[in-house]
């Protein structure tokens, strides 16, 4: 291995990117508008969801009619837990978004309110911040039957009121979700484009018959193009961060499974990449194999909305697509700090990128036929 | 210098005449007067050779495009391998370079079996290959310091922008200059490396006359330094203008191989010499009966084939002592494409078409 002629070539790929400002665009530019665009969308977004679990620790005449108030408004489906359930666990074991929890002493503290100005008591809003759209339309409709259960009960002063309770221990905007998702996806468009136009490319140009014909290792030259798409995606995610952190104030955790997951994610797209790159003759057809598969997987995927959003069908269907796994570790990472889910999405993330980048290597021939 | 002994074909004198490797020599019986023409062929030492190629052969399914050819090319010389498109010339380069895999046959470069060692020949090559295009984002300069950084052996880049007429060029992206530059750059290319051996592909598709002319003059000048020139072309004229040794490929066989002289001796038809509007109808019959090959064409031009440029005088002098009125002659020596045409009765030009 000649690690001259690795940096060598690496050098000369990141001087001729920096020239390519369309590229550069693509790659930098893009993932900023993009996040600039959904942060702005999704901060004030509307959506309407139905399913809404409680479990009511209080169990008195009080509580039951709260809930009978729920269970009249026709956009909700409510539904009971026991009391004796871990909310964070149940919502994770039944991948719910919200539930709210009625305190044990609701009726007690609503009779004292009778006499007592200052009492006042507040049922738990748990939720789940990935899910921001289902979020917030069951916060605005429990934060409506609350007014008016407060104007029935006690003539409009504000005695029952609503704690929110993020099931992370902190509290996340939609923007911090959705920074992940746009790491993955960009990732993903840059190593997959970059691999298919440098074989397809390279190949029509002759440039890597030329290659072929030189000292230069086939072997050193992957190596030294996979150094550069770590380069690319090592930049293109700290824009990203920098950008969310500045603009949205987006919170995240850098560990030493954010670096595994950006590293794996590079040589898994590029495996992809470097695959469709063998079979693609043109570059017309290049841009558009690229296309049939980044597209697809970024709307599939999880990268700018939450699955639960989607039909049962479709969320299957996210399951087998590499970039859910990089989506969700890199959350998990980042976001949950939860490690049994980084833990189990890295490992995917890992076999696929062993998997993709082993076949790409193999594919990528230098030989012609 | 090289002696020959010869023996004349109609006396059967014995004869000596000398001459260089390559050259053809007119020869003379001093028993008979008979005229003849003895070739020096060229003689091939182990040492002088640079590529030497063995019974190979490709195929692509039902398609034989290379069908076990062998040839041999000299140290310092301009091979050209000529033929028309899709005739199995840069499916025959490539397997020399190794990048496509014959299925029988062997390739020696520099003496080296390139199954085993190309490793080590690759410092001592240079290529072109067909239609290269390089990085369009690089200045010429910066593309000749990327590729001789990728070799052990280095030329210096000074020297190849100057003999390569690149100075003005130098530091304008490779996207941005014409056709005929984007093929120097790539002979430059092909010359980071101080190569023993330089293959260059079709260097001149695509070019219009004045840049092809260009491109000729550099690998003229590669020849003058001593290089050894691999150049495929289904151009006749760039193999005249540039090699010493020309192989004609048709339909995957080598159908002639030699020096331009050498296919012209043994497949031309020597040099024509054509009588313009002449007045007489009788003069094909008046050079025959004085021993000349003659033939009136169908525009009513009469051809007159001509061994000799002594033999010109001849015919002037028949036509004026037979009082014989013509508007003008021409004398046009026997090229490539009549070659071309004689061996396999097609034209080059429409063969490549």
């Amino acid at each position: 291995m000649n690690f001259r002629f690795i940096t060598h070539d690496l050098i000369m790929g990141i001087k001729t990117w920096m020239r390519s400002p369309g590229t550069v665009f693509w790659t930098i530019l893009f993932p900023v508008l993009l996040i600039l665009i959904f942060g702005a969308i999704f901060s004030g977004a509307d959506e309407v969801e139905y399913d809404l679990h409680v479990q009511d620790l209080d169990d008195s005449f009080s509580s039951k009619m709260f809930i009978d108030v729920l269970h009249n408004i026709s956009a909700l489906n409510v539904e009971i837990i026991s009391n004796d359930t871990d909310i964070s666990e149940y919502m994770h074991d039944e991948d719910l978004s919200v539930v709210l929890q009625i305190p044990e002493g609701f009726e007690k503290t609503l009779h004292q309110s009778i006499s007592d100005d200052n009492v006042t008591v507040n049922v738990s809003f748990y939720f789940d911040p990935s899910d921001q759209t289902t979020t917030s339309v069951l916060r605005s409709i429990v934060a409506g039957v609350l007014n008016e259960f407060n104007m029935d009960a006690t003539g409009g002063r504000h005695v029952i009121g609503m704690n929110d309770v993020s099931t992370l221990g902190e509290d996340f905007d939609f923007i911090d979700f959705f920074i992940p998702g746009m790491i993955g996806f960009t990732i993903m468009t840059s190593c997959i484009y970059g691999s298919i136009e440098r074989n397809t490319k390279y190949r029509k140009d002759g440039i890597l018959r030329k290659l072929l014909t030189m000292p230069i290792t086939r072997a050193e030259w992957i190596l030294s193009k996979m150094l550069f798409m770590l380069f690319l995606s090592f930049v293109s995610t700290a824009v990203i961060l920098i950008v969310g952190t500045l603009i949205w104030g987006v919170s995240v955790k850098i560990n030493i499974f954010f670096f595994i997951l950006i590293i794996a994610t590079s040589f898994l797209f590029s495996g992809i990449g470097m695959i469709i790159g063998r079979f693609v003759k043109d570059q017309e057809t290049a841009d558009m194999a690229g296309g049939a598969v980044t597209f697809p997987m970024m709307f599939l995927a999880g990268t700018f909305f939450s699955l639960d959003m989607m039909p049962e069908f479709m969320q299957l269907i996210a399951q087998v697509l590499p970039l859910y796994y990089v989506n969700e570790g890199l959350r998990n990472a980042m976001i949950y700090s939860d490690m049994d889910k980084t833990l189990y999405f890295t490992a995917f993330v890992l076999v696929f990128a062993a998997v993709f980048f082993i076949i790409g290597i193999i594919l990528t021939k230098w030989k012609e036929d | 210098m090289v002696e020959k002994t010869v023996s004349c074909p109609d006396c059967g004198k014995t004869l000596t005449c000398s001459g260089n490797p390559g050259e053809v020599v007119k020869i003379t019986c001093s028993s008979c007067n008979t005229v003849g023409k003895v070739t020096f062929k060229r003689s091939i030492s182990t040492t002088d050779v640079a590529i030497e190629v063995s019974n190979l052969k490709k195929i692509y399914g039902d398609l034989v495009a290379v069908n076990d050819i062998s040839f041999s090319i000299k140290k310092g010389e301009v091979f050209a391998f000529l033929g028309p498109n899709g005739a199995g010339k840069t499916t025959t380069v490539e397997m020399i370079e190794s990048i496509r895999q014959p299925i029988a046959g062997d390739i020696k470069i520099l003496n080296k079996d390139i199954k085993t060692s190309f490793g080590e020949v690759k410092e001592k090559i240079g290529i072109l290959p067909q239609e290269f295009r390089s990085f369009e984002k690089l200045t010429v300069r910066e593309t000749l310091v990327y590729f001789s950084k990728l070799y052990t052996k280095k030329a210096d880049i000074n020297d190849i922008i100057n003999a390569m007429d690149l100075k003005d060029e130098e530091n304008k992206l490779y996207k941005d200059l014409s056709g005929g530059l984007k093929q120097r750059v790539g002979v430059a290319i092909s010359l980071v490396n101080d190569p023993d051996i330089l293959f260059l592909d079709e260097p001149t598709t695509g070019l219009d006359p004045k840049a092809r002319r260009e491109v000729w003059e550099v690998i003229a000048d590669l020849r003058d330094k001593g290089k050894t020139v691999f150049l495929t072309t289904h151009y006749m004229e760039e193999a005249e203008f540039l090699a010493d040794h020309i192989a004609i490929i048709h339909k995957g066989k080598i159908i002639a191989e030699g020096s331009l002289e050498e296919l012209i001796e043994k497949h031309g038809e020597g040099s024509i010499l054509r009588i313009k509007n002449c007045a007489s109808k009788n003069t094909v019959d008046i050079l025959k009966e004085n021993g000349f090959e003659a033939y009136a064409e169908r525009n009513g031009d009469i051809a007159v084939k001509i061994d000799f440029k002594e033999r010109v005088l001849d015919v002037l002098s028949i036509l004026k002592h037979e009082c014989i009125d013509y508007e003008n002659i021409d004398i046009r020596r026997s090229n490539l494409e009549e070659i071309f045409l004689k061996l396999t009765g097609a034209k080059l030009s429409e063969a490549a078409a």
